[in-house]
Formats: C-alpha cells, sequence, structure tokens
C-alpha cells in the first residue's frame, strides 16, 4: 500500500502552515534544452548526472506504470509535464529531495520540507547545486543568470513556496484581494488542487512569480513576510469565527467529524473539505490534537493513494470511480476510528 | 455523429483517454476537444505562469529594431524567434544571444521589467565566463596590433589567446 512522503510523516503539524518547497532550474551548457531534444540525446544529459547522484534513488520512468507515475505526482516528487515526457528522476531516502532531468529544464532541483525554514531548504538546495555544478559546466549568462527553457524562471531559477491551510480567509471574499494585490509584488497565491474559486481542502500555495533583478536571499525573505502577514489575517478569521460565529463553526466542524467517521462513499472534494474543518476544528481546540493528520490524509485521499488501495483488476470497467470513492470513505473511517 | 458534449457541432475529434479499465473514449468537436483537453492533472499545480498570451502579444508587434538585420534563426538549434514565442520557450542557451534584442523585450515583459540576475553566481561558471571575457579582450588586442603592424607584440597575445583557449574547452578554467 502506498505511504505518504517520510518527511511529512515525521513531521510536527502546525496550524496554517503546512510545509515550504524550493526549486532551482539549471541547464547544462552546450545542450539545446529538453523539448528540443530527441530521445538519444535526453540520454547524454542523464548520463553526466548519474555519477553525482549515485547516492540517491534513481527512478526510471520509461519502466513505469501510469498509476504510479501518478502517485509520484501526488507526492508533489515530480510534475504533471514530467510524466509525460520525462525519463529519469532521482528521489532521496525521506522523498524530501527530488531532481527531475530533462523536465522542461535539463536539472530541476526540488526540496521540500514542514519543520525547516524556506532559508534552511535553499541551503540545502544550493549546496546540491554546487555539487552538480563541480561536474556539470551550466548554461550561465553574466546579464540573465541561469539560462532557462522558459523565460519565467530565468536568473536566479527559483522558485519559492509555501502551502497554507486558509479555510478562514477562504470564507469571504478576502483571499481574492490578498492575491491580486500579490501579483502586484511578483508573487502568487493560488489553490494547490484545482483552479476552483475555492480550492480542495482550503489549501493555497504562495510562491514568487518573478525570479530575476533580485537575490535568492531577497525573494525568501519577501515571501516569508507575506507569509507572516498571509498567516495574521487567517488568523484573524479564525478569531472573529471563534469569537462571533462559534456555534456555527462548531455545527459544520463536528458535522464534518461525523461524515469522514461515518460515510460509505466520499468524493474527493468532499473528504477534502471535511478534512480542512476537522483541522480547523483541532487548531480551534474544538477536536482533539491528535483526531487527524492533515497533511498526510490530504494526500492519502487522492485518487492514485486510494487505487493503490484497490485491486482494480477486480473492478468491472465503468465502475472504478464508485469503487475510489467508496475505498476513500473505508479508508477514513479507519483513520479517524468509526466503524470499519 | 454529433458531439457528445455540446450536442449541437458535428464531432470531428475522438479522444480516448487512459487505458486498461480506465479508458474513456469521447467523441466531440473540436471546440469541446479543446476544452477536454486540459491535463489529466488538471488538479495539480504546475510552476509555469501562462506567458502565451503574453508572448503572442509579442510576436503580433515589429520585430525590435525593424530595419535592424535580425538573425533568422539560432545557428545551435535551429530555432527561430516564431518558435520561440509561440512554444513560450527558448530552444537553447544561445538563443539568449542570438535573438538579443527580442530575448530582452521578452524578459523584460515577463520579468515585470527586471532586466539583471543579481542572484548566485556558480563558481566554475563565473571563472569560465571571465576566461572567455578576457579572450574577448585579448583578440580585439590583437586586431590592433596586426593593424599596426606590431608583429612581435602580436605574438605574445596570440600565445596568451592559445593557452587560456587550451584551459577553457571544457570550462575548467
Amino acid at each position: 500500500m502506498a505511504k505518504v512522503s517520510p518527511w511529512i510523516t515525521a513531521a510536527e503539524e502546525k496550524p496554517v502552515e503546512m510545509s515550504s518547497r524550493i526549486r532551482l532550474a539549471r541547464n547544462v551548457r552546450d545542450i539545446p534544452f529538453p523539448h528540443m531534444l530527441k530521445g538519444g540525446e535526453m540520454d547524454e544529459v542523464t548520463a553526466r548526472l548519474k555519477t553525482v547522484l549515485s547516492g540517491f534513488g534513481e527512478v526510471d520512468l520509461n519502466v513505469m506504470k501510469f498509476e504510479d507515475k501518478a502517485l509520484l505526482v501526488e507526492k508533489h516528487l515530480i510534475s504533471p509535464l514530467f510524466t509525460k515526457r520525462g525519463q529519469l528522476s532521482y528521489i532521496s531516502g525521506d522523498e524530501s529531495v527530488s531532481i527531475m532531468v530533462n523536465e522542461e529544464d535539463h536539472i530541476r532541483i526540488q526540496v521540500m520540507g514542514a519543520d525547516e525554514s524556506l532559508d534552511e531548504l535553499y541551503e540545502r538546495a544550493s549546496e546540491l547545486d554546487d555539487k552538480l555544478e563541480a561536474e556539470i559546466n551550466y548554461a550561465f549568462d553574466d546579464k540573465y543568470g541561469f539560462l532557462t527553457a522558459c523565460p519565467t524562471n530565468v536568473g536566479t531559477g527559483l522558485r519559492a513556496s509555501v502551502m497554507l491551510h486558509l479555510p478562514g480567509l477562504s470564507l469571504g471574499s478576502r483571499i481574492q484581494r490578498i492575491a491580486s494585490n500579490l501579483n502586484r509584488f511578483g508573487f502568487t497565491l493560488r489553490g494547490i488542487y484545482g483552479e476552483g474559486s475555492v480550492p480542495l481542502g482550503h489549501i493555497y500555495q504562495l510562491s514568487n512569480q518573478l525570479t530575476l533583478g533580485r537575490t535568492e536571499e531577497d525573494i525568501i525573505s519577501s515571501l516569508n513576510e507575506l507569509k507572516m502577514r498571509i498567516m495574521e489575517e487567517e488568523n484573524e478569521m479564525r478569531s472573529i469565527m471563534n469569537d462571533d460565529h462559534l456555534l456555527k463553526a462548531k455545527d459544520s466542524i463536528y458535522r464534518s467529524y461525523g461524515t469522514l467517521k461515518y460515510a460509505h462513499t466520499i468524493s474527493l472534494k468532499e473528504a477534502a473539505n471535511h478534512l480542512s474543518n476537522v483541522k480547523l476544528g483541532m487548531d480551534l481546540n474544538l477536536l482533539p490534537e491528535n483526531t487527524i493528520r492533515f497533511q498526510e490524509q490530504i494526500q492519502l485521499i487522492q485518487p492514485a493513494f486510494i487505487k493503490m488501495r484497490l485491486n482494480t483488476m477486480e473492478k468491472e470497467y465503468g465502475s472504478l470511480e464508485r469503487a475510489v470513492d467508496e475505498e476513500r470513505a473505508t479508508l477514513l473511517r479507519e483513520l479517524i476510528g468509526g466503524t470499519s | 455523429m454529433i458531439c457528445e458534449s455540446c450536442q449541437e457541432n458535428e464531432a470531428t475529434v475522438h479522444i480516448t483517454t487512459g487505458s486498461g479499465l480506465n479508458k474513456t473514449e469521447r467523441y466531440l468537436c473540436e471546440v469541446c476537444a479543446n476544452k477536454s483537453f486540459s491535463n489529466q492533472f488538471a488538479n495539480f499545480p504546475d510552476d509555469s505562469f501562462n506567458i502565451h498570451q503574453l508572448l503572442q502579444s509579442l510576436s503580433a508587434q515589429q520585430p525590435a529594431g525593424a530595419g535592424m538585420k535580425q538573425k533568422r534563426h539560432c545557428d545551435t538549434c535551429g530555432s527561430t524567434i516564431e518558435n520561440i514565442l509561440k512554444n513560450g520557450k527558448f530552444g537553447c542557451a544561445d538563443c539568449y544571444g542570438t535573438f538579443s534584442g527580442k530575448s530582452n523585450e521578452i524578459i523584460t515583459r515577463v520579468q515585470l521589467y527586471q532586466t539583471e540576475h543579481v542572484g548566485k553566481v556558480p563558481a566554475k561558471s563565473s571563472a569560465y565566463l571571465k576566461v572567455k571575457k578576457e579572450i574577448e579582450s585579448l583578440r580585439e588586442k590583437l586586431a590592433e596590433l596586426v593593424e599596426r603592424q606590431e608583429f612581435e607584440e602580436a605574438a605574445v597575445v596570440r600565445d596568451q589567446i592559445k593557452s587560456l583557449e587550451a584551459g577553457d574547452g571544457n570550462g575548467e578554467g
């Protein structure tokens, strides 16, 4: 059965802030960018990396089933784009570090963590970056910095992001206002799952949009500052909820708790919404601290994770979606301690 | 056959998604097909921002510095500026220099008027760039010396270039 990444299991669950991620985009100097390469030419990039990354687990996407790739996407270890075109990725033992070879750029270094600050994660990514640079000649320009396939990554090649659980801000239209303000500073706030007005589980990702003209430290410190501002606003909304609308909040939190405990079939969207409510209930001290592990369970309810629990071959064609919803409810009953 | 989705237009596109038990087949008109082609993982975050629209407006404009001769394609990867604007991606690292006018325009626009990297400078690459610059300036010097017919000194400079180039070949300089 599929498990969530060890770094998530080991992490402490906090209110609002879930996890952070650093991504660096790099390219090899004398090889055209991946989308211009044919099969054989791609191997040249991988061959150069192999020796440097010998300590990592090697994942060969060429021999993987779609379901297994989908699982890696749900764990955020590879990108959706990578399932189509990628060949090789390297993943560390605790799954906090992953390197995609020949995604949009030759090299994408990614470091994720929940207990470490963005600065610490960047430190780790940058060290790995230095190790790679010792073996590879990077495409680097005096004026534009690290050259990338897409001009949105040129310069630092850095995308720093923080995952935030914002059920309070999702209630009103406040979140849209915050998001459009952030855009003007070159940052974005968007739902991590789904593009709808209210994203799955009220989980948002705050990240820098601009990669040029600012140092890595500068980008990260601005992001941290904005994160604190958003967290303050979220907590403000939660106090209002607690002080002025407690009955309504309690009702929706306990209804969600009941549903997760006793439902026999549940969609991803509904499950995510209830998990979000229960997490809010824990944060507001309405439910015991260990009622759920939000970050873990929001991953466990994703389709590829659920399909791993099912023996899909036994299910009839056409009923898979139903089977997944049923299995999702079974899993949640097991996890939250209702009847099984 | 009528489109399954809008029930109006003629279905001209046959889409098969997934395989085995997950396989579904649909018959759609072109408009609905385009809509449904949204990624399998539409629910997942993607690092890329939608820059196609931005770049499209650039391609509609006159080429940068009209009148000036811009290179038609990149010698290294064969990309044309039209390809780059269409894909929203440069073909290779050399494209940035090959289409310098246009790439500056693209970057300015995408990066909200930022045009200079001020972040991390990788140790080896910066050494490589330093040597490259040194060679360039020595070449200029060499040309001047030859012009002034100062051949003895020119020979010294030529040897300097040679030794720099020898050490530089793999970027290890």
